[in-house]
């Protein structure tokens, strides 16, 4: 109990790390805005990976960590499509993955946004050609807004976020 | 070292044998010699490390199986080449990691194997039609259509577990968390997992058929492509096997950057690997020190090779792009305090018993399994042994710097996560060392292009990377790579056993294996 109450008055033994990146910052904010304006307040995103590096879901996952930490912009990456308001895909789609990633749209609650993330989700690219893939994402389901990248960092995942609020604006206008 | 050729003479009698690009011992086998030497090589203690199917491989149209094997002590390894016709016989009874390269081949040219214990299709699902072989010459790469409706016959059979109480659980290839796809049956009673078969392959995007025909130089960019998180392992075992094709000699501040730049990666490979590990036990506090660390190491890589992945970092005789001294000064000042965080940040995670409890005696991956499944890397020095294609098949650099092997015996999810810390603190002095002897000098050689074949090994973050590169009239006629994760996938079906299904992603993330990788 002591030491619970000496913890009060004791000074911080965590170090402080210099993490401010004001772009990034920015971005954020704006986004935040969008959100708060057209999503009531949060943004559910499920991601489904049909055949990337494994790189794109690294970076996905960098945005959740204590450098970025969006959930403070009202981003929130959920376990089921379900309960997603937005699909990112990652990958050329493989054959092997094309049912399963129809099954995951199928089961996506209108309006049934998609991010296709990563220069092989947006048409192809390295797997153009292959007999194994059928192509960008919008070979197999629609596809609302393309994040180029091998993979994108995280300012430009945000920036492809940006894009699609503008996109719902214009639609919605 | 030990010689791999003096240690099995004795077996190849008057057969013809080559010792190619230093440390590969070809031996071409007829029939009746190979069956002979496949149950020695067992009792030699021989591990089966990769084995692929090659077609136009002498000047006619013949397809070889080559069977690579490695003898723990010795730094050569022998190639068998066997010629075979559309029909031979199996080898997984006596080398079971065979299993998974036979059904492969048998996808990929077509050939059946007779006694072998499992004849499932491996990378092309039921999607893709029966008689369909991508890697014969004959097909020519070009997008398909596939059958719209699958027949009941042609799905994927699991194992059937049966009994009272058993119930199965079927996960993937579509998971909760942000992670690859995959498929994971379970067979449980109660809680406990009975039964695990693992399916993969559902990201298989034709990467070996791609390469085919390309020029060299074409095919780092899908090297790269391999796996994310091991694009520096992937695209220098890629440059080296061609650069032994062409005898290239590349220059020493080349070899100083390529090393330092697969080191890098393994540290934040390894860094992503440990706080997985501990968001995986419900501690994000715990684990954001070692996100913070991972992030600032993905922000070097980004000031050493301009990007983030190293994404076309290197190229055939050398690296891309020069690193300035002063930043490869200020990045072993970064690094001066990096293994105190590192401790700390791993101590404080595993410092509360209701952490340390879930991490102790989780998972255990049995020695025995190491080398007949050939595990590698940290899952494999944390169930006891001593496996680092670093030490044991020196490439590079490490002629003279040798990495220190840090062996655990206990095989369990704890012991894997201090051998992934003690693996970064190496990594990090031998980065240190690097930088204070790196040499000025050019950082590219010219080469001329030949035909030819080489095998190259190297230590990725997930452990051995074997790729085989085979180049006739100046393009890429074969192009087999096979990663750690590839074996290190069948250690999880016998790791969870006897644990609880809420431990299995953590389990998982221990061994944190590439999907991409595997499936190629």
């Amino acid at each position: 109990m002591a030491s619970a109450i000496g913890n009060v008055w004791k000074s911080t033994v965590t170090e402080e790390f210099k993490f401010r990146d004001e772009e990034f910052e920015q971005l954020g904010i704006k986004l935040k805005r969008d959100i708060d304006s057209i999503f009531g307040r949060s943004l559910a995103i499920r991601e489904v990976d049909t055949g990337s590096d494994n790189s794109p879901e690294i970076e996905l996952v960098n945005l959740t960590t204590p450098y970025y930490d969006v959930e403070r912009f009202g981003i929130t990456f959920v376990a089921s499509p379900r309960h997603a308001d937005v699909l990112i895909v990652t990958g050329p789609v493989t054959w092997n993955m094309a049912t399963a990633l129809r099954k995951t749209y199928d089961a996506t609650p209108s309006q049934k946004l998609v991010i296709a993330l990563g220069d092989d989700a947006c048409d192809g690219g390295l797997f153009k050609g292959s007999y194994a893939v059928l192509g960008g994402v919008d070979k197999a389901i629609p596809v609302d807004v393309k994040i180029p990248g091998n993979p994108p960092a995280p300012k430009e995942i945000l920036k492809g976020l940006l894009a699609l609020m503008k996109k719902i604006r214009e639609r919605d206008s | 070292m030990n010689s791999l050729k003096t240690e099995l003479k004795y077996l190849f009698g008057s057969m013809k044998f080559e010792e190619k690009n230093a440390g590969e011992i070809h031996i071409e086998a007829g029939e009746d010699d190979f069956l002979r030497i496949i149950p020695a090589l067992a009792e030699k203690k021989c591990i089966l490390i990769d084995l692929f199917a090659v077609e136009n491989f002498d000047s006619t149209k013949n397809i070889f199986l080559l069977y690579v094997f490695e003898k723990r002590g010795c730094s050569e390894v022998l190639i068998l080449q066997r010629k075979v016709s559309m029909k031979t016989s199996s080898i997984a009874t006596t080398f079971p990691s065979a299993c998974w390269y036979e059904r492969e081949i048998t996808d990929g040219f077509g050939i059946e194997f007779t006694g072998a214990f499992d004849t499932r299709r491996l990378f092309l699902h039921e999607i893709y039609p029966q008689d369909f072989h991508p890697l014969r010459k004959s097909l020519v790469n070009k997008p398909m259509k596939m059958q719209e409706s699958i027949p009941q016959t042609e799905e994927y059979k699991f194992k059937e577990m049966r009994g009272e109480g058993v119930y199965q659980i079927p996960v993937g290839p579509v998971h909760a968390g942000i992670i690859e796809p995959g498929h994971f049956r379970f067979s449980v009673i109660g809680e406990t997992i009975f039964n695990l078969e693992v399916r993969m392959f559902w990201k298989h995007r034709g990467i070996e058929k791609l390469a085919e025909n390309k020029k060299p130089q074409e095919v780092i960019a899908l090297a790269e492509a391999i796996s994310g998180d091991e694009t520096i392992a992937n695209s220098l075992a890629y440059c080296v096997a061609v650069e032994k094709i062409c005898s290239v000699k590349i220059p020493p501040r080349a070899l100083y950057l390529r090393t330092l730049f697969a080191e890098m990666e393994r540290i934040y490979a390894l860094l992503g690997d440990l706080a997985g590990m501990i968001i995986d036990v419900a501690y994000p506090a715990g684990a954001s020190p070692l996100f913070i660390l991972r992030e600032e190491m993905l922000r070097w890589n980004e000031r050493v090779s301009g990007s983030r992945f190293f994404k076309n970092a290197l190229q055939i005789g050398g690296v891309k792009a020069d690193v300035g001294n002063e930043t490869l000064e200020e990045l072993i000042q970064y690094l001066r305090a990096f293994s105190i965080r590192l401790k700390q940040a791993a101590d404080q995670a595993v410092r509360f018993t209701s952490v340390f409890d879930r991490l102790e005696m989780a998972g255990v991956v049995k020695k025995e399994l190491v080398d007949s499944l050939n595990l590698s890397g940290p899952l494999a020095r944390a169930s006891g042994a001593a496996a680092d294609v670093r030490i044991d098949h020196p490439y590079g650099l490490y002629f003279k710097i040798a990495p220190h092997n840090f062996v655990l015996e206990q095989g369990d999810v704890l012991a894997r996560f201090r051998v992934k810390v003690a693996t970064i603190i190496n990594s990090i002095n031998i980065i240190q060392k690097i930088i204070r002897e790196m040499p000025q000098g050019e950082i590219t050689a010219a080469y001329t292009l030949k035909n030819g074949l080489a095998l190259s090994l190297v230590e990725s973050a997930r452990g051995q990377n074997v790729h085989f590169v085979y180049i006739q009239k100046g393009a890429i006629s074969r192009y087999k790579v096979r990663t750690a994760s590839f074996c290190n996938w069948q250690a999880i079906e016998h790791a969870v056993l006897g644990n609880i299904i809420p431990d299995f992603p953590l389990i998982n993330k221990s061994m944190n294996l590439s999907y991409a990788g595997t499936d190629m």
